[in-house]
């Protein structure tokens, strides 16, 4: 019976799931109110009724009615009857350049994204900190999954991003209390954000250093405490520094962190890593953690390897802290402590190791789960850390490891005799 | 001077407490090649045990027993009880994952660490609570340097424990089993013993020994705190490995000396910066001397 | 004609114990020479010392006129001395095409950011890449298995892959460290072709490591016999073969296969 609905659904292509998304969102957008109302909620829902549910049990079914019409009958209806045209349009779409096909999906992606979040300033924080989590559990996985270390400083290199843009960006763009006056016109801000982001990012890698050269005679165990080592010192370096604010922080960073700007840099970020991953210079990366001798005398430098996974993780959790800082507009250093360690270990272990896909299913459910048991408040860390261990026990390496990201095969028309055309 | 032996005594105290954690992870560390991330909570667990046992103790038994019998029946009864917790985290923790890459198992015990502290804030609340007092706090002044009886115990019972175990390890069967497993980990069970009697044992005597230094802990700094195991425990796991995979001296001596830096640094520096120079001196010297003061040159691969 | 690579008077010490004595070599283009010696002589420590693994404590090391010692072995690898592993060095997660495009990291030049932006110059390098790969697993006769994981395929396939791979690195001398350990019969009649197959149609010169005598004595034109790391007996197969000393080192310990 399951199976006949999946292989019902299986015809229907990405583009056609986008469609059913994107006739959800409209739904919602102009219909929402009413059908809330006559359900008997409150307001709309805004996690998908999960805070509702939690909070107010007698609403559970009306909140699961809600998602039924909203979200789950439209996006299959419109899905599965819509597919035809939709395979139609994917076969198209096939023939021309993947670039240009992945612009297309990209896009449409994020316009459901944009219009289901505009509803509310929650929905828009919560996607905010998903996406930057999602570039966060990439960056960690190429150290700890693709070069197979276990490294512990990660919140420390997301540290020295988010302090080195929000100084940037303060300093240049901003009148504050802690510097003074904007250095620079504060209209090129926006513009010049990506640049102050990548410094960010550079500050990061530079600092992840410390961690490579000894990673280049020490392996496992011993790295995983100079890696924390590092932590508490980029911490504790923080809290001492008082020009950026010590202990405190460093607040009212301007909002250059819109929904489109974290937006692009993830789906940079997955792009520029995906490329790298299926690169020869990538799975250098998969040789030295497997075999070292085999791979230097298969004329890897793996000195070079070892170096360029450090600083590339860390680069992009540098980006991450910038962008986090920038979409909370406040950091200070207990942000990047010991509770960040955990999480983000969680959503790169629980999600899959050596896998794009795995950290974004990761950071994704574990960012999500997060909000929705909020009204749990404490019982979220206990049902987290049960969650974690019992996919620890049954699939050590995560969800989905070792599985690459093939956007040509995801974005595929799904037609039948395709699908049987024998691959 | 006197400032210098003051710090001594304080940094000793200090350090004891870094030093019996850290046994027992360099201990679960050198026989199953194991971080066990949970043991700093399950030193947390261990003091509220105790604190549980001791005040129900000193509500039953104080008007008619001395505070020193007291003092030991609390000892040896929250031994005995944290074991049961050292061998709950191995069986459910981490011997489901033992053919598992050991990265899995890590993430696996802070996992349990959180779930001990969230139940831990869960069931007792955010009420903190208090360790009583079983020895009467008696002051000394020798020479300008000022100390209590509770210092002197907590050096005297961790040197104690110390000893023991390191007799335990050297001397008896079981001693010798885990040493054996340290060298090689495939031999024991070759030879009849079984890992599963070996690993929880191992657990029970780690989780033993953090309880006694946690009652010790409650001794000199009474109030307690379910992320209490976070800070003590990472510093103390730092330790362990400081002094070397293998080595149960070297963690203790590397405990002594985390104590050390900690108490003296602030002589010199603001104490803010007491955590960014002990780390720093650690990061140097391991960056120097990767196997730690006394460890074994085992490549230690992590192997996914 | 200057040799290949040029081995001589290489001696190295584990502290106070010496590994290897005096170790000569000389392999012009196109030679297949052999070393044999009972367990522990010391025999993947010479190889390990030529290919960069350690630095020998004494001695010359040049590959085509080039000094190749103290380098490192990344360095002495793309410099075209190539090698097998006893025990199979493969990398488990990865599948067999992927194993040979690994060996090719040398000949890259696209940098990272070619890497990071698939540049045109990366794709056209990466495209041909692959297209060697395919054309080397063919010639090796594993390209059926290309898209596998390598833990799935049998033993002697994957010993082809690691052929494939090695000779995937373009060398000009291929170090074979017991290349039929643990094969069958059959498996080593085939391992005898490969082996003659990529000196042929490749013009590699071989040095390789081995127990069976029935292997090296097809193979090599030159032996030499290693004992507590001194080479006590050189020379064609047939001399090596009835040579007392080798026959007592060996205690009668005769693969006869």
């Amino acid at each position: 019976m399951i199976k006949k609905f999946f292989r019902i659904l299986s015809v229907v292509p990405l583009a056609g799931w986008l469609l059913g998304g994107f006739t959800a969102v409209l739904i919602e957008y102009y219909l929402g109110d009413l059908i809330s109302y006559y359900l008997y909620l409150p307001k709309v829902p805004v996690l998908f009724g999960t805070l509702i549910m939690l909070k107010e049990p007698l609403l559970i079914p009306s909140a699961l009615a809600y998602n039924l019409i909203v979200y789950i009958l439209p996006i299959l209806l419109v899905g599965r009857l819509l597919a035809p045209v939709m395979n139609g349009l994917a076969a198209l779409l096939e023939k021309r350049p993947l670039w240009l096909a992945t612009i297309i999906h990209l896009v449409a992606f994020y316009g459901i994204l944009h219009m289901w979040a505009g509803i509310n300033d929650y929905r828009v924080l919560v996607v905010k900190l998903t996406m930057i989590a999602i570039i966060l559990t990439i960056s960690l996985n190429i150290i700890n999954g693709y070069q197979g270390e276990f490294s512990c400083s990660h919140p420390g290199f997301m540290a020295l991003g988010a302090y080195a843009s929000s100084t940037l960006t303060l300093l240049l763009f901003a009148n504050d209390k802690m510097f003074g006056e904007a250095l620079l016109n504060p209209a090129l801000g926006p513009w010049l954000f990506p640049v102050v982001l990548f410094i960010g990012g550079l500050v990061a890698a530079l600092g992840s250093l410390i961690v490579a050269i000894p990673s280049f005679r020490t392996r496992g165990d011993y790295l995983a405490i100079i890696s924390l080592a590092f932590l508490f010192i980029v911490k504790s370096a923080i809290e001492n520094l008082e020009i950026i604010g010590g202990p405190r922080g460093m607040s009212s960073q301007p909002n250059y962190a819109t929904l489109p700007v974290v937006f692009i840099w993830m789906s940079l970020c997955i792009w520029i890593i995906h490329n790298f991953t299926t690169s020869v210079m990538g799975k250098a990366l998969n040789a030295v953690r497997d075999n070292e001798p085999a791979a230097n005398s298969m004329t890897v430098n793996t000195r070079k390897t070892k170096m360029t996974a450090f600083m590339f993780g860390a680069f992009w959790a540098g980006v991450a802290g910038g962008l986090f800082a920038h979409v909370l507009r406040y950091v200070n250093p207990s942000t990047f402590g010991l509770q960040k360690l955990a999480e983000i270990l969680a959503m790169v272990y629980f999600g899959g190791l050596n896998s794009i896909y795995g950290s974004i299913v990761g950071a994704v459910s574990i960012s999500v789960l997060g909000e929705a048991l909020r009204p749990l408040q404490l019982f979220k860390w206990i049902i987290i850390p049960l969650i974690l261990i019992l996919v620890m026990i049954f699939r050590p390496h995560g969800l989905i490891s070792f599985t690459e990201l093939n956007v040509k095969e995801v974005m595929r028309p799904r037609n039948k005799e395709r699908s049987e055309g024998g691959e | 001077m006197d400032y210098f032996f003051q710090n001594l005594i304080n940094a000793l105290q200090w350090g004891s407490f870094y030093a019996v954690i850290s046994i027992g992870y360099s201990m679960v560390y050198g026989v199953l090649m194991l971080f066990n991330f949970a043991h700093g909570d399950i030193f947390m667990v261990g003091t509220y045990i105790g604190f549980g046992i001791a005040t129900m103790l000193l509500t039953l038994f104080s008007a008619f027993m001395p505070g020193w019998v007291i003092f030991i029946l609390v000892v040896v009864i929250t031994m005995f009880l944290a074991s049961f917790v050292g061998v709950f985290v191995e069986v459910v923790g981490y011997r489901p994952l033992r053919g598992a890459p050991r990265a899995s198992a890590a993430i696996t015990g802070l996992m349990i660490g959180i779930i001990f502290e969230t139940g831990n804030l869960i069931i007792l609340g955010a009420q903190r609570f208090s360790f009583p007092p079983l020895i009467k706090s008696v002051s000394y002044n020798v020479g300008g340097v000022y100390f209590t009886n509770v210092k002197v115990l907590i050096i005297v019972v961790s040197l104690i424990l110390m000893l023991a175990l390191h007799t335990f390890i050297q001397k008896s069967k079981w001693g010798m089993a885990m040493r054996a497993m340290s060298y090689d980990f495939m031999a024991v069970p070759l030879m009849g013993v079984s890992i599963n009697v070996i690993a929880p044992l191992t657990f029970a005597i780690g989780a033993g020994l953090a309880s006694v230094a946690g009652i010790l802990y409650g001794q000199a700094y009474p109030v307690l705190d379910p992320y209490m195991g976070i800070q003590l425990g990472w510093k103390a796991f730092v330790a362990a490995i400081l002094g070397g995979r293998g080595s149960i001296m070297g963690a203790a001596l590397a405990g002594y000396l985390l104590g050390f830096i900690e108490m003296f640094v602030p002589m010199v520096f603001p104490s803010t910066f007491r955590d960014l120079i002990a780390y720093s001196i650690i990061l140097v010297i391991l960056t120097f001397r990767p196997r730690g003061f006394f460890g074994m040159a085992h490549s230690t691969q992590l192997r996914l | 004609m200057a040799p290949l690579l040029s081995v001589i008077d290489m001696t190295h010490y584990f502290g106070g114990l010496c590994a290897v004595n005096n170790f000569n070599l000389a392999i012009e283009p196109g030679q297949i020479k052999g070393l044999i010696g009972p367990n522990g002589a010391g025999k993947t420590t010479v190889f390990n010392l030529i290919t960069g693994v350690y630095t020998p404590t004494e001695g010359t090391i040049e590959l085509m006129g080039k000094n190749i010692k103290g380098l490192e072995t990344h360095r002495i690898a793309s410099m075209g001395l190539g090698r097998t592993f006893q025990n199979l060095a493969l990398w488990r997660h990865m599948n067999v095409l992927d194993h040979i495009r690994m060996a090719h990291y040398s000949q890259l030049s696209y940098g990272l950011f070619g890497a990071f932006f698939g540049t045109p110059k990366c794709r056209e390098q990466e495209d041909q890449v692959i297209d060697n790969s395919y054309k080397l697993l063919q010639l090796f006769d594993v390209k059926q298995f290309a898209t596998q994981n390598i833990g799935n395929l049998p033993y002697g396939a994957q010993r082809r892959v690691e052929m494939a791979r090695a000779m995937a690195t373009k060398p000009k001398v291929l170090f074979l460290d017991e290349p039929t350990a643990g094969m069958t019969p059959d498996e080593l009649i085939r391992m005898i072709e490969i082996i003659r197959q990529v000196h042929r149609d490749f013009g590699v010169a071989i040095f390789l490591i081995e127990h069976r005598m029935k292997f090296v004595m097809e193979l090599c034109e030159s032996i030499q016999t290693l004992v507590f790391g001194e080479v006590i007996a050189e020379g064609p197969p047939e001399e090596i073969q009835n040579n007392p000393e080798v026959i007592e080192a060996y205690l009668g310990k005769e693969d006869v296969h």
